[in-house]
């Protein structure tokens, strides 16, 4: 386990601290333009054109998940397809699902990590300026965002490992799609009703890697 | 003891056939070389040695185990060179042998460092951004510090220097022997295979051309050059032959006869010679011989 995800850090380590630098930087401009926005509008105002003509502060945000997802998916899987080398990690002595689960825990527990992160600055930075009543949907609002990250992370992992190209471009449409459902538009706080049933998707969806697997080692090509 | 059993292995791609009830054995200790003409099925055998491609029909044991659904004690045992030299490239030495040394009880990194030793690297340098052959020696030292008791190379002298290639076959050889290792090799250039390898398996397509040790392949597989009286003679297709090659009014022709038996059928068929000589062959012209040239 220890050097399964030694490898993995090795991967994924710039992509995923750029990206972490990237929400950083996200959240400080978001919040500079928050508190330059309630200076010179006045907070009620702000909070009112919040509450109630849906105006989200945090839209800047929305992709970051998805590009992340996509970004740590593509640093942790395409070395893996450089001339088939996923050939020597399914030849290592450890069962080819275990591995792959293995491997797939790593990146999106790193970027489960990384998007607590996010969380817990956009909490602690929204608390400086908005009340307990805006920061609660404005969770719900992001929540699909970070979900959608998650997903993207597993289908992009799903294609990127297919070994025939016919496939990946199905899965790509198909991926797609189903991450559209994350980024609809929507009032502030409208995924409060699926949120759950998103997660369970999210869930489902990541065990689709495993086909893949399957495939390559069938010889499909 | 066999390390390696194949039995009546048959593998299409579409509907073009790759080989039909393919048998063979690697018995424990020895040094098989895989030899065959591009096309002839040697990649599609390596990966189902390796588990990553099911075969139409037939299976292949590995220590008892089919190869589709090997344990991980099995793979412990089992060393793998992928055709290239294929390594994860975005490690340096030092990360690539702290990765594997985790997976491996056996593992023992002093034939790796003593590669290395050798390699004008820095300990930080990536292997991306090393030559093929250090690369080489690379993927070669991991498999030595796995200690496995078989060896899978596929086409290992791929894009190696003579000098490369000279010091990864005598380091395995002498490796092999040592430790009473099993090697299953693939190489396009024959002439290393000589050095290296004790029982030789040679493809044609569809089919298997020989099967036995180098040792009595090269001595009972013959090349006779013969110059015919007349250029225009017809040359008459027979059994004794393995292959007929002709140039003109010299006939190369390739046997596991002796030279009384060729004679005897060329007084039979009534051809006249004007001479007959036997001529000495390096393994890769039996293999040219044996399976034509083109």
């Amino acid at each position: 386990m220890k050097s399964i995800f030694y490898k993995e850090w090795i991967k994924i380590k710039w992509t995923f601290l750029a990206f972490l630098v990237l929400g950083i930087v996200g959240h400080t401009i978001m919040f500079l333009k928050v508190r330059h926005d309630i200076l010179f509008v006045d907070a009620v105002n702000y909070w009112y054109s919040f509450l109630f003509r849906g105006y989200p502060y945090f839209s800047i945000l929305k992709f970051l998940p998805l590009v992340a997802g996509l970004g740590i998916a593509i640093a942790q899987y395409f070395p893996e397809t450089l001339n088939k080398r996923i050939k020597l990690t399914f030849h290592l002595p450890v069962g080819e699902n275990e591995i792959l689960l293995k491997m797939h825990a790593f990146g999106a527990s790193s970027l489960t990590a990384m998007f607590v992160f996010f969380f817990v600055i956009f909490v602690s930075g929204s608390y400086i300026y908005f009340p307990a009543e805006i920061i609660k949907p404005s969770l719900l609002t992001i929540t699909p965002w970070f979900l959608g990250g998650l997903a993207t992370y597993f289908i992009t992992a799903l294609i990127l490992l297919e070994p025939i190209w016919l496939y990946r471009g199905l899965y790509t449409i198909t991926g797609a799609g189903f991450i559209s459902f994350f980024y609809m538009y929507g009032t502030i706080g409208a995924y409060k009703p699926v949120i759950i049933s998103l997660a369970v998707l999210t869930l489902l969806i990541s065990t689709g890697v495993l086909f893949s697997g399957y495939r390559f080692r069938k010889g499909e090509m | 003891m066999n390390a390696i059993e194949c039995k009546n292995l048959t593998h299409y791609y579409g509907r073009k056939l790759v080989y039909e009830n393919l048998s063979f054995n690697v018995e424990e200790g020895k040094i098989l070389g895989l030899l065959g003409k591009n096309g002839t099925g040697k990649s599609t055998t390596i990966n189902i040695l390796n588990g990553f491609l099911q075969p139409k029909s037939g299976e292949c044991l590995i220590y008892g185990e089919n190869t589709q659904r090997l344990s991980p004690s099995t793979k412990e045992r089992i060393g793998f060179l992928i055709e290239g030299h294929v390594q994860y490239t975005f490690m340096n030495i030092n990360q690539i042998e702290k990765f594997y040394s985790g997976f491996y009880p056996r593992w023992n990194s002093a034939p790796y460092w003593d590669l290395m030793s050798k390699l004008k690297v820095t300990p930080g340098q990536k292997i991306s951004t090393m030559s093929c052959g250090q690369r080489s020696q690379v993927a070669l030292g991991l498999i030595l510090a796995q200690d496995p008791d078989l060896l899978i190379l596929d086409d290992f002298s791929m894009g190696l220097d003579p000098g490369y290639r000279r010091l990864f076959i005598d380091y395995l050889r002498e490796y092999a022997k040592a430790e009473n290792k099993t090697i299953f090799v693939t190489s396009h250039i024959i002439q290393d295979m000589e050095r290296l390898i004790d029982d030789v398996l040679i493809m044609d397509y569809n089919r298997i051309l020989a099967q036995q040790p180098i040792e009595s392949f090269m001595k009972n597989f013959r090349q006779y050059n013969i110059r015919l009286a007349q250029h225009d003679t017809g040359f008459p297709q027979t059994k004794l032959a393995m292959n007929i090659e002709r140039i003109k009014d010299t006939v190369e022709f390739y046997t596991y006869s002796d030279e009384n038996e060729i004679k005897a059928f060329l007084n039979n068929s009534g051809i006249s010679y004007t001479s007959f000589e036997e001529k000495k062959m390096t393994l890769e012209d039996a293999f040219i011989g044996l399976t034509s040239k083109y």
